[in-house]
């Protein structure tokens, strides 16, 4: 049981990050790859401020997303008063720099990583416990942000979006909004990292590099960007996909170029034949150049 | 929703053509094997799990264990520290093997836990981090951690070469600073000194501004502590710089393959090698022969196939006392047992002895690269 358990988390974590990396990529419509970082701060500093300062794990979970909040607020306030692909360039570099950082710190363990990170829940309450929690925090991350993109926020979002000149004309601030938007997912993604650490007991920087960040958003794209349930399937088919491919009992040789060729081949036939991923976005979430696009077609 | 119930279809397909497999290995005494079979690091991982099938092979040809079959689960990890937590948690939950072997230090530690919890032997066989003796109970090593290998080579350059000014150049990441760190701590007490030491990115392709660095501070000899994939092209581009001080490493550049890849180049390298070597034993020239014979080619890290080829005879002696006590096959019992036995005495690479620390000592057989073939240097107990 403790393997379907640990899919499950890992399951619940990739819906987190998925949910929240579209939106901010989709619904907010910011260029930025550097998703795994801020859950690499979440589980670091989770890790970090259980083990070494004795911080109780309930807290410091929470205080994981919060070092994540922050971060991201540090990296968006200069980078996106530029421009918007400014903060795809400071998130890459930003992504770089902290995995850096703690390849060469020698309190984050470096790049051997950090280990005897303490459980939580598990020796108390059973591992069930955990999947309960990592998949209420997964319901709890999907509803919070559904129900902002559905409500006033998400027309404003969408408004934002597609033109960000008449959006400030009619009087908003789209920088706080684009503050906002990338602070919550970023957050969400540190809240994930706290809530892998304590159950994994282990992280390296090499967990948390561009790989990762490609495996997010192809996630995201295959099951379908702006749309509630788009990230959810993508997550869970593509975490689910490789481990069922390793029950077929095939010869190395043709496992490893079957994942590869399999997730390639996924990112293409999504993007040639079905662009809006497996789940469309619906009606308000289409860009505007797609409404122009059905238009002319009707 | 057609592709939805498609998938999972495919999904419950798959899952049912792997419990006749299952069920055909019940009967015999099963441990896992997570290993690197896809990846960067594939060449040396998938030459290492031949090595133990062989193995395997053999204890059955010979009887198996009491008359049943040795059998492995092998799954892989990429040499990656999540791909290797699937693994080793499959291994203990659904497959329900007492012991698995593993290796490459970041998968080693990353499954410690995994191992601990669910009280299932994790055997280290190739990882040489300092950490793996500290990774809890139920986490043990069959190969010597860097201190032994490095230790050896830092002091045999100071002393026995006579060497006193060193750099040290190594790979940002686990294999590289810890051992690096050794290097320099044995060099400089031996009397030596250190006269460069430089980290290099793991991603790094070209190194002209650390090497140019090295250069400069005039060293008599380089030590360099990479990985099997960058280090016989940073030692390429140091010859291509006109740096030709004797280059020391590790067990890891121990390779025919490094031979092939540098050419001349290959000159005065030294390497460590923790197995006796074909002119130590004719088990192990017997085994390089069969290589040749059956693959046309000797193995990728040669004495790292040696240990994984011992691997299952360790954990066939193991099941063995279990049995033949009639003791049940768990966890829990097979590192009492193992622990019990202590000494196993394995075909390609000796004597083996488990130590409080969960470590083990070995002999370091020296080897230099002199006219295009490796040769025996020294011999450091």
């Amino acid at each position: 049981m403790e393997y379907i358990y640990a899919i499950a988390i890992l399951m619940a974590l990739y819906v987190i990050l998925a949910t929240s990396f579209n939106f901010i990529i989709g619904y907010g419509g910011l260029i930025s790859i550097a998703h795994p970082v801020f859950y690499a701060l979440g589980a670091y500093s989770s890790a970090l401020l259980a083990r070494d300062m004795g911080v109780p794990v309930f807290l410091a979970i929470p205080a994981g997303g919060l070092i994540a909040l922050i971060a991201s607020v540090a990296v968006a306030l200069p980078s996106l008063r530029i421009s918007g692909d400014y903060l795809l360039i400071a998130s890459i570099g930003f992504q770089l720099g902290i995995l850096e950082l703690i390849k060469n710190l020698p309190w984050t363990g470096g790049s051997g990583g950090l280990t005897n990170i303490p459980s939580f829940l598990t020796q108390t309450a059973g591992r069930e416990a955990y999947v309960a929690f990592a998949v209420a925090a997964a319901i709890g991350s999907v509803l919070l942000l559904r129900w902002i993109a559905q409500g006033p926020y998400g027309r404003a979002m969408s408004a934002m979006r597609d033109d960000e000149l008449a959006f400030a004309a009619l009087g908003r601030n789209a920088m706080t909004m684009k503050i906002a938007i990338f602070a919550l997912g970023s957050s969400l993604a540190g809240l994930a990292g706290g809530i892998y650490v304590h159950y994994f007991r282990f992280i390296a920087p090499g967990q948390f590099d561009i790989l990762q960040s490609s495996a997010l958003l192809t996630m995201v794209v295959v099951g379908g960007l702006r749309s509630t349930w788009g990230p959810i399937v993508g997550a869970i088919a593509l975490e689910a996909l490789p481990q069922a491919i390793t029950f077929v009992n095939l010869p190395p040789s043709v496992l490893g170029p079957l994942q590869g060729i399999l997730f390639t081949s996924l990112v293409l036939i999504f993007m040639f034949v079905r662009p809006q991923g497996l789940i469309a976005a619906s009606e308000r979430w289409h860009g505007r150049n797609e409404e122009v696009r059905d238009a002319r077609r009707a | 929703m057609t592709l939805h119930r498609r998938t999972l279809l495919g999904g419950i397909g798959i899952s049912a053509l792997a419990v006749p497999v299952a069920r055909a290995q019940s009967a015999a005494f099963r441990f896992g094997l997570a290993m690197p079979l896809t990846g960067g690091q594939a060449t040396y991982g998938q030459d290492q799990v031949k090595a133990a099938q062989w193995a395997i092979e053999d204890i059955n040809n010979a009887g198996g264990i009491n008359g049943k079959p040795l059998a492995a689960i092998v799954l892989d990890t990429q040499a990656d520290a999540q791909t290797g937590i699937q693994a080793a948690t499959r291994l203990a939950s659904v497959e329900k093997v007492p012991a698995f072997v593993t290796a490459w230090s970041e998968v080693v530690k990353a499954v410690a836990p995994i191992a601990n919890d669910s009280k299932v032997v994790e055997l280290s066989v190739g990882a040489n981090s300092a950490d793996i003796a500290k990774l809890g109970d139920y986490v043990y090593t069959t190969f010597p951690l860097a201190a032994v290998d490095i230790t050896a080579v830092a002091r045999y350059a100071a002393t026995t070469m006579d060497k006193q000014r060193a750099a040290v150049l190594y790979i940002n990441n686990e294999t590289g600073t810890v051992a690096a760190q050794i290097y320099r701590d044995v060099f400089t007490k031996a009397g030596g000194k250190v006269v460069a030491y430089e980290a290099y990115d793991p991603k790094a392709t070209d190194w002209t501004g650390t090497l140019l660095k090295v250069r400069m501070a005039l060293p008599d000899i380089i030590h360099i502590q990479g990985l099997v994939a960058d280090t016989p092209q940073v030692i390429a581009q140091m010859r291509q710089l006109g740096i030709s001080q004797p280059i020391s490493s590790y067990s890891a550049i121990y390779n025919p393959k490094l031979i092939q890849q540098l050419g001349p180049a290959a000159n005065n390298v030294i390497a460590t090698s923790l197995a006796p070597g074909v002119d130590n034993s004719p088990a192990v020239k017997a085994y390089v022969e069969r290589w040749t014979k059956e693959v046309g080619r000797e193995p990728n890290g040669l004495p790292y196939t040696q240990y994984l080829y011992d691997a299952p005879y360790l954990v066939a002696a193991v099941f063995k006392s279990l049995d033949d006590k009639k003791i049940p096959i768990t966890g829990e019992n097979f590192r009492k047992e193992m622990l019990a036995i202590r000494t196993f005495d394995l075909p390609l690479t000796g004597k083996l002895t488990f130590a409080d620390d969960h470590t083990v000592s070995k002999r370091v057989y020296l080897m230099r690269v002199t006219d295009g073939a490796w040769t025996q240097l020294a011999v450091v107990d």
